[in-house]
């Protein structure tokens, strides 16, 4: 191939190169378009360890997750959420009944955590429970414990999970993740409410609780 | 008036709304999808593309670089497309402005490349943006899931809506280019 030819070949290939490594670096691989794709990745592949958090339920009780050796479903809300949140909570809700009085909560639990350190507490946690129903146990509404903003969001970053708040309006935009923590405390599954349904949520715990059986 | 000064005056005009943009009225921008995407990003596109029309002949540019720049082009469209580009743009202006150098960068190129460029490359690359923009407004109008989280669901299907009719503008035009240049060559 004369230099000529050469060069008419190999200029726009190293300029789609160049524009095509820095895409697939920016996306880790394609994988990550959104913030939020992109901040679930970066924290580590499956499994990986929870990292400790206090955190005071709807009872003023504090717990630690890793306290609880068995599985956890863990969520994160808060409760200004216009929309998004409560249609997130009623699919738990409906993943919650999906589990007999056998599995929740003597093996399974779940966690609604609310990162709204600033507007939601104790009474408010406790009073959006009972929305849910009278009788729930083994689901627990929580807040962070003791903990400032900073450390609280560098949490979610360690577990993947983006926040934004809008500035002005108060809005909260964040990962819908639901987390799936095993009772040694490392998270094995996150599933997106989004893009899954509840009975495919329910079959790939219920499948964890029996390899846990076996 | 002499040449020397309309320049003078057409680029601090340009550079005069470039910073108003990109500066003094970049948070009126960054409040909501439509706004930072169908009026920021087009706005400093088309700057360059003005600044392209006069100073475009200055530069000669021939093949193979055409095409390298093409790609530079589309790669800058779809790499300020991308959801997490568009956050972390509206969360950090400097970001933001970096879209906007590049945006400037783009607009003055696509002018010089296609002005000189062959038919068949003006046409491919046409087509290209016409597809692109349909496909991104067809994502954003069709998924009902938060892609930006800057942003809200409306702000977001509203501009998925406007890109759409953009992007049928944009074939529109890229078919009128099609033909009309068909019936030049024969």
């Amino acid at each position: 191939m004369r230099r000529d030819e050469m060069k008419r070949v190999l200029i726009p290939v190293i300029a789609l190169t160049i524009c095509f490594t820095a895409i697939w670096k920016w996306t880790l691989g394609f994988s990550a378009f959104t913030v939020f794709s992109y901040t679930l990745q970066k924290a580590g592949e499956l499994p990986r360890s929870f990292p400790d958090l206090a955190m005071i339920s709807q009872d003023d009780t504090v717990f630690h997750l890793k306290d609880k050796r068995k599985y956890v479903l863990l969520n994160f809300v808060y409760l200004n959420c216009p929309y998004v949140c409560h249609k997130v909570n009623n699919q738990l809700e409906r993943i919650y009944h999906l589990f007999d009085s056998t599995k929740v909560p003597s093996r399974l639990e779940f966690v609604t955590v609310s990162f709204d350190l600033g507007n939601d507490d104790v009474e408010k946690i406790k009073k959006y429970r009972e929305y849910f129903g009278p009788d729930i146990p083994g689901w627990t509404f929580a807040l962070p414990y003791h903990t400032d903003q900073k450390s609280f969001d560098q949490f979610l970053r360690q577990i993947g999970i983006w926040k934004y708040t809008v500035p002005g309006t108060g809005i909260i935009n964040h990962s819908l993740f639901l987390y799936l923590i095993s009772p040694e405390n490392k998270i094995v599954q996150v599933f997106d409410p989004a893009r899954e349904n509840d009975h495919s949520v329910y079959e790939q715990i219920n499948l964890c609780l029996q390899k846990q059986s076996i | 008036m002499p040449s020397k000064t309309i320049h003078i005056i057409f680029i601090t005009v340009i550079s005069g709304l470039a910073w108003v943009i990109s500066f003094p009225l970049n948070e009126w921008f960054s409040d909501t999808m439509p706004r930072h995407q169908l009026l920021q990003l087009p706005a400093m596109l088309l700057l360059g593309i003005l600044a392209g029309l006069r100073y475009s002949r200055l530069i000669p540019i021939r093949f193979p670089w055409d095409v390298a720049l093409l790609i530079f082009i589309m790669a800058s469209l779809v790499f300020w497309m991308l959801p997490r580009s568009i956050d972390t743009a509206v969360i950090h202006p400097a970001f933001n402005r970096l879209m906007h150098v590049t945006m400037l960068a783009a607009g003055f190129l696509t002018i010089t490349v296609l002005r000189q460029t062959i038919f068949e490359i003006r046409i491919a690359f046409m087509a290209m943006v016409s597809v692109m923009v349909f496909v991104t407004g067809m994502t954003l109008v069709t998924f009902n899931i938060l892609l930006c989280s800057s942003f809200n669901i409306d702000q977001q299907k509203e501009t998925g809506l406007r890109l759409l009719i953009t992007g049928m503008f944009f074939a529109a035009g890229t078919l009128f280019t099609f033909f009309s240049g068909l019936g030049k060559k024969t």
